[in-house]
């Protein structure tokens, strides 16, 4: 009776691992490349590189929520902003040391979870995916005007400058430190989402109403991917303090928490490599724009054309580009199949 | 006395205010069942066209029309080229209604510059009267009479006219409204139309008031408007207005007797609210 | 004779299912035809796949000489077809009054008379009419949805199970005003009550899994005991 159970197993089995060493090849040589880079790269595309690193970590917290659990959070950015600015003022006020760094991710952890807690709270109570994008982004603003009013410590909209730990200012040795922390942190969430609580989280996004059913209380497994995705948008928040060694308030707001949106669904959702493929080309293309400023100043508007890839994006790709590539994979593939039979 | 009657009017005139933009909110979210993300950039964009229409005329009407006009205007086109085609998709909407928000507030900073303009009120509505030792601006009076007047002559559109008739059915059952032979996408639009134009007008209210318009102020308001959408019970019309009322005086109270929390009083009402009334004051349930 | 209202091989799905897998049916004039099944048949998809509420894949289906295929369902309504959903489609926040001047398509003498009619001929109406359509009881809100669909000139009626949730003597009323409305318009009635179905129709189509397996005389059925079993569950 259980084999035909088995034997699915088995196949499917076999057809992962025949994903998984594609998978691993790709990965193997992005890793071989990255690797490799600073060796002909000039300073400012390492700097970009570590950008996009850490800026990845951001976008993939943030398809734990949005591609994993189907929440959208648009006060997110409060956990990268807080990140950034923990560290900054702990450096500021304490001496830039590696303990003093250790001390700013355990204060952020534990910032990160209490504000993830509290947001849930607030933002699950009212019920719906409505709802729950109004109240964060609520909560988002107001945190924003907290800490622009608060200029004791965060100096306002003027800004935060501060110094870091000496072992990090090497821009070199820093891109590596922040590809090791991305690839970390791709191991640990996907480890996350491939487990049974990851599943549930699935479950949801799929039809919150079955998942009750079946008996999941969903709040709670929401409570959780909040709480994984905001620490780990703390953490990414951390970095960026340590890439940038400047924080304002334009980490806090909308805009912020839209960044990382956009890399989730033009990279595609609920995949978490989309969203490092995602902050990949959205960097790029900010980046080559950019650079044709001498061409027309309207190339400066980088937000204009933020907001159109956005909207074209919804509108005529909502699957993302690993999406896209996934359904040509599977077009491809399926057309290989009828020509062996 | 005197410190009551001005928080009294001060309270109400920003209510008055609030509610422009969440009356378009609650009817649109109750009828349609979406939330436009951009409803401040109608706002915003209702502020500037206003300051420069003042600028290039001195009519203080001339301004308040071109508002709305353009706030309609933009409402026609953001329903019928970018909700329509994500009808039903309640994520993709959240999405696109952020990107328009992107991109419009960005061309506020493009078309009049990053920096505020300054923003007057027009001379007869300036100043104040002086009744004993009570001082009340006559602008903040003229808001609430505003305030009022479209209060009730919304009530009376919904519940006095076909198209109110149409938006009563409708918030129950869009579907049923059609098989009884009735357009119901055109009343979306025009729904959705009006209240981007009352949103405009809303912006338009505000610049004479705080004395400048920013690019900022969209989002900032709009934030206001939700959290009473929140606090009045989604998709209600009687709760944003006294949702409105409540936070315009609530945030007054606060403003005056302990400054730090003015930032902050909102959100912790909303967080009361919805800690003892997950649906609201006048919860109705939303469609989803 | 001409069918009123054809529909031929209708293919519909609802998400990703397969729901109506060719329903076939045709109305002709003067008739009440009913569409009988277990439940999950099929039958209400049919209805709402003729008001275009669901959207058909494939198929014909036409009014006359008009096909209302892939037509939105304000301009189905409006060709002739009135629609009586299950759960009755009244609304709440509007009174009786309100809930039929929003279903008349025109405001004139003749819509008055109908109105008159419709008022003669369920009485609760009248002693409700100013009233919230949501203080109205089970029965009512039925009486209302059939009085709406008759408020105008139409061709054909879509009823769906009309006696779910009422009273025997509530049937009984509906019963009776359906035979009424039967004189003047054509019927389409889903019902799984069986004396109702008997009493109105004059001819019957099973559905069973999305299909069309049977048409008849409606009086054939009654004398077929083993025929209801079978697709029915009667045992009556």
């Amino acid at each position: 009776m259980k084999t035909p159970a088995v034997i699915k197993l088995v196949t499917a089995g076999a057809k992962d691992r025949k994903q998984f060493v594609a998978g691993s090849a790709v990965a193997l040589i992005a890793a071989a490349f990255l690797l490799m880079l600073p060796g002909f790269a000039g300073h400012a595309t390492i700097s970009l590189f570590s950008r996009i690193f850490i800026l990845a970590v951001f976008g993939m917290s943030y398809d734990i929520l949005r591609g994993f659990t189907g929440v959208i959070n648009l006060g997110h950015a409060v956990f990268f902003g807080s990140g950034t600015y923990l560290a900054g003022i702990l450096f500021l006020r304490l001496d830039p040391t590696p303990g003093t760094l250790l001390l700013a991710v355990i204060v952020t952890v534990v910032y990160c979870s209490a504000a993830a807690f509290i947001m849930g709270k607030i933002a699950f109570r009212g019920g719906g995916v409505i709802a729950c994008a109004m109240i964060t982004l609520a909560l988002g603003e107001i945190v924003r005007h907290l800490a622009e009013t608060w200029r004791d410590v965060t100096m306002g909209a003027d800004g935060l400058t501060f110094p870091i730990p000496y072992m990090f200012r090497d821009r070199l040795l820093f891109y590596y430190y922040a590809l090791l922390f991305l690839i970390l942190m791709v191991i640990v969430l996907r480890r996350f989402v491939l487990s049974p609580t990851g599943r549930v989280l699935l479950a949801i996004r799929e039809n919150e109403q079955r998942a009750i059913f079946l008996g999941y209380n969903t709040t709670t497994y929401k409570m959780i991917s909040l709480q994984v995705g905001g620490i780990s948008a703390g953490l990414s928040g951390v970095m960026f303090a340590l890439l940038t060694r400047f924080a304002n308030t334009e980490l806090l707001t909308i805009q912020q928490t839209l960044n990382a949106l956009l890399v989730t669904i033009v990279g595609g959702t609920g995949t978490l490599y989309g969203a490092i493929v995602g902050t990949a080309f959205v960097q790029l293309i900010q980046h080559y724009l950019l650079t044709l400023r001498d061409v027309h100043p309207v190339f400066t508007r980088w937000l204009l054309f933020f907001g159109s890839i956005y909207i074209l994006v919804v509108l005529y790709m909502p699957a993302g580009i690993v999406g896209a590539y996934r359904q040509l994979a599977d077009l491809l593939s399926s057309r290989n199949k009828k020509k062996i039979a | 006395m005197d410190v009551f009657v001005m928080l009294l009017v001060n309270g109400l005139a920003e209510g008055a205010l609030i509610f422009l933009m969440a009356a378009g909110l609650s009817v649109i979210l109750g009828l349609m069942g979406i939330v436009n993300f951009s409803h401040g950039t109608m706002f915003l964009w209702g502020g500037y066209v206003s300051v420069w229409m003042y600028t290039k005329t001195g009519s203080f009407s001339l301004s308040l029309l071109l508002a709305m006009v353009v706030g309609f205007l933009m409402g026609l086109i953001f329903e019928r080229f970018f909700i329509r085609p994500v009808y039903g998709k309640v994520t993709a909407q959240i999405l696109i209604t952020l990107g328009l928000m992107i991109v419009f507030t960005e061309l506020v900073r493009v078309l009049w510059g990053p920096t505020p303009l300054a923003a007057v009120r027009p001379p007869h509505l300036a100043g104040t009267w002086v009744m004993g030792s009570i001082i009340i601006s006559k602008y903040r009076v003229f808001l609430i009479v505003i305030g009022i007047v479209v209060a009730l002559g919304i009530h009376a559109l919904i519940t006095r006219t076909r198209i109110g008739m149409i938006i009563r059915a409708g918030v129950q059952s869009p579907e049923m409204v059609q098989a009884l032979g009735i357009d119901i996408r055109r009343y979306f639009s025009l729904v959705f139309a009006g209240g981007a134009a009352l949103a405009a007008v809303g912006g338009a209210l505000y610049v004479p008031l705080v004395g400048s318009v920013w690019s900022g102020m969209g989002i900032s308001n709009q934030v206001l408007a939700f959290i009473v959408v929140v606090i009045g019970g989604m998709g209600s019309f009687i709760g944003s207005a006294v949702g409105s009322i409540f936070l315009g005086l609530t945030g007054a109270l606060v403003a005056w007797y302990f400054p730090p929390a003015a930032g902050v009083v909102s959100v912790l009402l909303m967080a009361l609210v919805l800690a003892f009334r997950p649906t609201g004051l006048f919860g109705l349930a939303v469609k989803s | 004779m001409k069918p009123v209202l054809k529909l031929e091989n209708i293919s519909s799905f609802i998400g990703p299912f397969h729901i109506l897998q060719g329903v076939s049916l045709e109305v002709r004039p003067g008739e009440a035809v009913v569409v009988l099944g277990r439940n999950g048949a099929g039958k209400t998809t049919t209805l709402r796949s003729i008001m275009g509420l669901v959207k058909p894949a494939a198929g014909v289906l036409e009014l006359e000489d008009q096909s209302l295929f892939g037509l939105p369902s304000h301009k189905i309504a409006r060709l002739g077809l009135g629609y009586v959903p299950e759960d009755y489609g009244i609304f709440n926040l509007l009174s009786v009054e309100e809930n039929l001047r929003l279903a008349a398509w025109r405001q004139d003498n003749a819509t008055k008379e109908r109105q008159e009619y419709i008022l003669q001929l369920f009485p609760d109406l009248k002693a409700a009419y100013r009233r919230l359509a949501s203080t109205l009881s089970g029965g009512q809100r039925q009486m209302l949805s059939i009085g709406r669909a008759l408020l105008n000139e139409n061709k054909v009626i879509l009823i769906d199970e009309p006696s779910k949730g009422l009273a025997p003597i509530v049937v009984e009323k509906v019963c009776k005003a359906l035979l009424e409305v039967k004189k003047n318009t054509n019927i389409i009635l889903v019902e799984q009550n069986f004396n109702l179905a008997c009493a109105v129709g004059d001819r019957f189509y099973i559905l069973n899994d999305g299909r069309t397996v049977l048409d008849g005389g409606i009086a054939s059925l009654a004398k077929d005991r083993e025929l209801q079993k079978r697709y029915l569950g009667v045992v009556a």
